[in-house]
C-alpha cells in the first residue's frame, strides 16, 4: 500500500511542474508590459519600474520561473497589489471559509445524489425516473448564480427563514480561532452562535450541492442500469435473494466505486462553482477573493488562487485513486 | 441516420430538448424583428414590472428585457457553437496526432493535457480570460482552451483503436500520404464519440461563458449578453427580480436543451444503454 502511495505521488510531479508553468505564464499572456496593464492608466515611470521589479520581469523567462519556484517552496506566493499582505497569508485567512461548504456540501450530495441514483435506476422508465432525470438534468443546467439568487429570493427575502447573505449574524461576536464558522461558534460558548452559524451555511451549501448531487445521482443511475444487467446480479436473483438484497447487496457495492471517483472530480469543478456562489452570498473564502482580485486586477491573487485551487484539485484526485485502491483490492494488484 | 432520428423522436427527453431549441432559434431569428433596440435607454420607464408593452419588465435603465433576452440569445447560441468548435477543433488536432505518432510526441501532448485537466475548469477559464483582458471574444478563446484537452484525450484514445485496424494498415501499404490518411480513415472512423462530447459541451461552454459574463470578465455593457446582464442586476434583484430572473433562466433553458439532446445522443452511442431504451 506504501509503494503504491508512494509511485501515485511520484507520478503527480511531472503533472505538477507543468501546471506550475502554467500558472507562472498566467501573467506573461497579459497583452503589452505586464506591469503597465496592472496598474492601470495613470501610473508613474517609478511605479512601473517598481512592480517590473516586484514581479521581477526583466530577468530571463527561465529564471523567472526559477525564482517564481524557488519562492513557491518558501510559502511566498507574491504580495497582493490592492492590500500588500502576502497572497499566502490572505488566502490562508480565507480557506476555512471555502472547505467548510465545500466539505458539507460534498456530504449533502452524496447523502441526497446516492439514493436519487439508485431509487431511479430501480425503477428505470416510470413516472419517478422521469422526474428525477428532468430535475438533475435541470440541476445540472443552472448557472450556479442563478440558483444562489432563486433561493435567497425565495428563502430570505420573501419567506425570511433564513439570511440573505454573510456568515454570522452581525449581533454575533465570535473570535477567529480556526477559521471554521461553526467551530468557532461553538468554541465562543456564545448563546445562538452556532445555530447563526448553520443557518447562514444553508443555502450556500445547497446550491454547491446542488450541481453535485445532480451529477452522483445521473451517474449512479447509469452505473446502476449497466450493473443490474450483469450476470453476476442475474445470479443472485436466481439464487434465490430478494430484489431488495441483491440491489444493496451486491449491485449497490459495485456501482458506488466509480461514484468516488465523480464525487472526487468533481469536488474540484463545485470548488470553481464556489467563486460564483460565494460571489452571491458575500461568504468570506477564497472564490470571492479572487472575485474581488478580478475586479481589482489583482494579479498575484489571481494566480495564487489559481494555484491553491489546483492543488486541491490534485490533491483530491490523489485520495481518491488511495481510497480506491484501499476499496477494490483489483486495482491495487494491477497497480503493482 | 433514419434509426438515429425514429430513437431520438421516441426519447421524450430528446424532444423536449429539441423543442425547447426549436423554440430558442425562432426567437432569437425572428424575434428581434419585433422588438425594440437592446440598449434603448427610456429612465422613465424603468424597472417597469413584467406587463403589457415590457412583457419581460424593463431594467434600471428602461431598457426592454425581453428585447435584451432575445439579442442575447444570439450571442450564446453562436457563444455555445462556437466555443466547442474552437475546442474541437484544436484538441481533435492534437489528439489524433498524440495517439498516431505515439512515442514522445504522445507523451508531451497527454501531460500538457493532464496538466490542464489538474484545474478546475472554470478556474483556468477566468484566470486565461483575466490574463487576456475583460471581453466576449477572449472568455470565449478562454472556455474554448479550457475545454480542448478533454477532446485530445477521447481524439487519442480513438485513434488509438482505429489505427491498429486491418484498414488503416492496408491504406498505409498502398502508400496513401499521412494527413490523407489521419483524416478519411482515421478521423471519419473515430468522430461518433467526438459528437457526443461536443454536443454534451455545448451546454456547459454556454454556461461557463455566462459565467464569466456574469464575474465581469466576458461581454461588456451594454451588450446584452445573459450572464453580464444578470451580474449587472444583481443589486435590484431583491427589489425587481424580473431583471436578474429573466436572463438567469434563459440561460438554464437554453443550456437544458442541449443537454436533453446531448444527454440522448450519449444514449444513442452507448449500445447497451440503446437496447435498454430503444
Amino acid at each position: 500500500m506504501l509503494a503504491f502511495f508512494v509511485r501515485r505521488f511520484l507520478s503527480l510531479l511531472p503533472t505538477l511542474a507543468l501546471v506550475l508553468v502554467i500558472v507562472f505564464s498566467l501573467v506573461r499572456l497579459i497583452p503589452g508590459d505586464p506591469a503597465v496593464t496592472l496598474l492601470g492608466p495613470g501610473a508613474t515611470d517609478n511605479q512601473i519600474a517598481a512592480l517590473r521589479l516586484q514581479l521581477n520581469l526583466d530577468a530571463p523567462a527561465v529564471m523567472q520561473f526559477w525564482h517564481y519556484v524557488i519562492g513557491l517552496v518558501h510559502g511566498d506566493l507574491g504580495v497582493s497589489l490592492k492590500s500588500g499582505q502576502p497572497v499566502l497569508n490572505e488566502i490562508m485567512l480565507r480557506l476555512p471559509a471555502t472547505l467548510e461548504i465545500a466539505v458539507a456540501a460534498v456530504l449533502a450530495a452524496i447523502v441526497i445524489g446516492t439514493p436519487i441514483g439508485v431509487l431511479s435506476a430501480t425503477r428505470p422508465n416510470s413516472g419517478f425516473d422521469h422526474s428525477i432525470r428532468i430535475l438533475s438534468l435541470t440541476g445540472v443546467s443552472m448557472p450556479a448564480f442563478l440558483l444562489a439568487l432563486v433561493l435567497q429570493l425565495i428563502f430570505a427575502t420573501w419567506l425570511g427563514w433564513l439570511p440573505v447573505s454573510g456568515r454570522m449574524s452581525s449581533y454575533v461576536f465570535v473570535d477567529h480561532v480556526t477559521g471554521f464558522a461553526v467551530i468557532d461558534a461553538w468554541l465562543s460558548g456564545e448563546p445562538g452562535a452556532v445555530r447563526s452559524a448553520l443557518l447562514h451555511m444553508v443555502l450556500p451549501v445547497t446550491v454547491l450541492a446542488a450541481f453535485l448531487a445532480a451529477t452522483l445521482g445521473r451517474f449512479v443511475r447509469a452505473t446502476m442500469l449497466e450493473t443490474l444487467a450483469e450476470d453476476y446480479v442475474r445470479t443472485a436473483r436466481a439464487k434465490g435473494l430478494t430484489r431488495r438484497e441483491v440491489v444493496y447487496r451486491h449491485a449497490l457495492r459495485t456501482s458506488l466505486l466509480p461514484a468516488i471517483t465523480v464525487v472526487g472530480l468533481k469536488f474540484a469543478e463545485m470548488l470553481g462553482g464556489a467563486i460564483l456562489t460565494e460571489t452571491i452570498f458575500s461568504w468570506p473564502g477564497i472564490g470571492r477573493f479572487m472575485f474581488e482580485a478580478i475586479r481589482n486586477r489583482d494579479y498575484p491573487v489571481i494566480q495564487g488562487a489559481t494555484l491553491v485551487f489546483a492543488l486541491l484539485f490534485m490533491l483530491t484526485s490523489l485520495m481518491v485513486d488511495l481510497m480506491y485502491a484501499l476499496l477494490d483490492p483489483r486495482v491495487r494488484r494491477k497497480m503493482n | 441516420m433514419k434509426d438515429l432520428i425514429h430513437f431520438l423522436r421516441r426519447n421524450t427527453l430528446a424532444t423536449v430538448g429539441a423543442g425547447l431549441l426549436a423554440v430558442l432559434l425562432v426567437a432569437v431569428i425572428v424575434g428581434p424583428m419585433f422588438v425594440q433596440s437592446p440598449t434603448a435607454i427610456d429612465i422613465g420607464n424603468k424597472l417597469l414590472p413584467p406587463g403589457p408593452g415590457h412583457w419581460l419588465g424593463t431594467d434600471g435603465f428602461g431598457r426592454d428585457m425581453l428585447s435584451r433576452i432575445i439579442h442575447g440569445g444570439r450571442y450564446t447560441l453562436a457563444i455555445g457553437i462556437l466555443v466547442v468548435g474552437i475546442a474541437f477543433a484544436v484538441g481533435v488536432f492534437f489528439g489524433l496526432i498524440a495517439g498516431v505518432a505515439g512515442g514522445i510526441v504522445d507523451t508531451i501532448i497527454m501531460r500538457i493535457v493532464d496538466a490542464m485537466l489538474s484545474f478546475p475548469a472554470l478556474v483556468l477559464a477566468i484566470a486565461l480570460a483575466a490574463a487576456f483582458g475583460p471581453s466576449l471574444e477572449n472568455a470565449m478563446i478562454a472556455v474554448a482552451i479550457t475545454m480542448a484537452p478533454q477532446f485530445a484525450r477521447v481524439a487519442r484514445s480513438q485513434a488509438l483503436s482505429v489505427s491498429s485496424r486491418l484498414y488503416v494498415d492496408a491504406a498505409q501499404a498502398l502508400g496513401l500520404g499521412q494527413g490523407r490518411i489521419l483524416i478519411h480513415y482515421i478521423l471519419v472512423n473515430a468522430i461518433g464519440p467526438l459528437l457526443v462530447q461536443a454536443s454534451l459541451n455545448v451546454g456547459s461552454a454556454i454556461l461557463q461563458t455566462a459565467s464569466l459574463g456574469f464575474l465581469g470578465l466576458g461581454a461588456q455593457p451594454p451588450m446584452a449578453e445573459w450572464g453580464a446582464d444578470v451580474s449587472a442586476n444583481l443589486s435590484l434583484a431583491r427589489s425587481s427580480p424580473w431583471t436578474a430572473l429573466g436572463p438567469g433562466f434563459a440561460i438554464l433553458l437554453a443550456v437544458l436543451s442541449f443537454n436533453l439532446i446531448g444527454d440522448a445522443l450519449a444514449d444513442w452511442f452507448n449500445p447497451r444503454r440503446r437496447s435498454q431504451i430503444g
